[in-house]
């Protein structure tokens, strides 16, 4: 004869393997959805295979400094597959052992959005007559704020660089190595694809304050070449 | 319908004419506070700043950093005006945490002769300087926009940094000097700086080091009494003497 107390225990310690169980699925789901974010090598370009000799603007966190290096890399010739592959040597070159500017490995980078400049707005044409379907043309409406975006040479392009949580959120905090980063991606687009005149950031779509709580995500970046080191004036 | 939108900007095909030059003589200049620094100790509170080590953090280094240059600074007849004094960084009076604009009009209010945004960071070694990213202006406009009010500040701000620098240099402290988009700097009507502390060599925990931080102290503080007499405020600009916005050059037209 099995006493109450030992019935009701046994039924108490089914429920906690149970919810163990349970809580190890749940855990070993979460670890499996972190790494496939990590490594995510979904192939959205075309497979390409010319390898050119490109430069890239190496950082250096040891004196704060830029300098331009060159790599043979297989680039793709679309100009936002080609940036965006661009951006994921560069990250993937800072988490080589012995990076002067360490950064975790993994994708950096979910898209690059080539806009032309000056950036336009678009309203409903009123003098158009409404389509069968309902819908009414519309019609680009050019800004009138004095501070708009314009472009600086024909052609002229504002990327808007998508990068993921994972990247930013796993980045080292500090004005110099957050500052050494985006200069380093800036100084690296200017030198491969001078159309692109100005840069803006997003994290997984969205605008966010800083990189790492330090460096300014939310205002746009001029592209330039960052290898040259800005000069302070003499004292009068 | 892109390519319609470009036609007006096609028609511009003559050269803007060009912006007239501000006449600065009569300008008045921005009164401002000798005798006050504003020190920015980073972070406090909820907000840690970068983790330096398992038991070092950005906002307490930032903090006792801060604490050692008040004490340096009162004693050379400096006042000085903190953002914090303690690890909550709360807005005078309330429980509301304190947000970079709010450390940015507290600058501003006390017009002090320079502004120190201390921050701290376990890369690279010894102090890092920045000034703004802004391009100068000749003069503070009579609408000065809050996102861009240190323009006209840059230059003020780079003599300050190279006093500075040549002061770390002469306490033989490495020293990284650069440009950075660090808010909110950008938004700061006073010579302003981003002083950033990073370790005495490799050792990430001489952050901490009470010595180390009240050598770089000492050096700012030096660096200050000379740049008390050098700071010169920049103008106030009337609204005939702004000079005229530049215009976009036009697509096509030959550079």
């Amino acid at each position: 004869m099995i006493s109450r107390h030992q019935r009701i225990l046994f039924w108490v310690l089914v429920g906690c393997i149970i919810a163990m169980a349970s809580f190890l699925f749940w855990e070993r789901e979460r670890a499996r959805d972190r790494i496939s974010s990590l490594a995510d090598a979904t192939p959205i370009d075309a497979p390409y295979t010319n390898t050119e000799s490109i430069t890239l603007d190496l950082a250096n966190d040891a004196d704060g400094s830029v300098a331009a290096a060159t790599r043979p890399i297989a680039l793709p010739d679309e100009a936002t597959a080609r940036a965006r592959a661009l951006l994921e040597h560069l990250v993937a070159e800072y988490a080589l052992p012995g990076s002067p500017h360490p950064l975790q490995s993994g994708a950096a980078v979910d898209d690059v959005f080539l806009l032309p400049l000056p950036i336009v707005g678009h309203g409903i044409d009123a003098s158009a007559k409404p389509n069968p379907g309902g819908s009414t043309a519309t019609v680009p409406i050019a800004s009138t704020d004095p501070t708009a975006l314009q472009p600086q040479s024909p052609g002229g392009e504002l990327a808007v660089i998508n990068l993921r949580s994972s990247f930013v959120n796993g980045h080292p905090s500090g004005v110099e190595v957050e500052s050494l980063t985006l200069l380093s991606i800036i100084g690296t687009l200017h030198a491969n694809l001078p159309q692109i005149e100005q840069i803006r950031f997003l994290v997984d779509g969205q605008p966010r304050e800083t990189l790492a709580g330090h460096a300014d995500l939310l205002r746009t970046y001029p592209s330039r070449d960052t290898t040259v080191q800005s000069t302070v004036p003499d004292a009068p | 319908m892109l390519a319609l939108a470009t036609i007006p900007c096609l028609a511009q095909t003559t050269p803007p004419p060009a912006a007239p030059v501000p006449t600065l003589a009569a300008a008045p200049a921005i009164p401002f506070n000798r005798g006050i620094v504003l020190l920015d100790p980073a972070h406090g509170g909820l907000d840690s700043g970068s983790r330096i080590s398992d038991s070092v953090l950005e906002k307490d280094v930032t903090l006792n950093l801060a604490f050692k240059l008040r004490s340096l600074l009162s004693a050379r007849g400096f006042s000085v005006v903190m953002t914090r004094d303690s690890d909550a960084a709360t807005q005078p009076g309330s429980t509301n945490p304190l947000t970079l604009d709010d450390r940015a009009g507290i600058a501003d209010h006390a017009r002090p002769v320079a502004c120190l945004l201390l921050h701290a960071t376990a890369a690279g070694t010894g102090v890092h300087l920045y000034s703004s990213e802004l391009e100068a202006t000749p003069g503070e406009p009579p609408a000065n926009p809050w996102l861009t009010a240190q323009a006209a500040w840059v230059t003020q701000s780079q003599r300050l940094q190279k006093q500075l620098g040549m002061a770390f240099t002469r306490a033989s402290i490495p020293l990284v000097m650069s440009r950075a988009s660090v808010r909110p700097v950008d938004s700061l009507t006073c010579p302003a700086l981003v002083v950033e502390l990073a370790p005495d060599g490799s050792d990430s925990s001489s952050l901490n080091d009470s010595g180390y931080q009240q050598r770089v102290a000492e050096a700012i503080a030096t660096a200050l009494v000379f740049w008390k007499s050098q700071a010169a405020p920049p103008a106030h600009l009337t609204p005939d003497q702004l000079p005229a916005a530049p215009a976009a050059p036009a697509i096509g037209a030959k550079p």
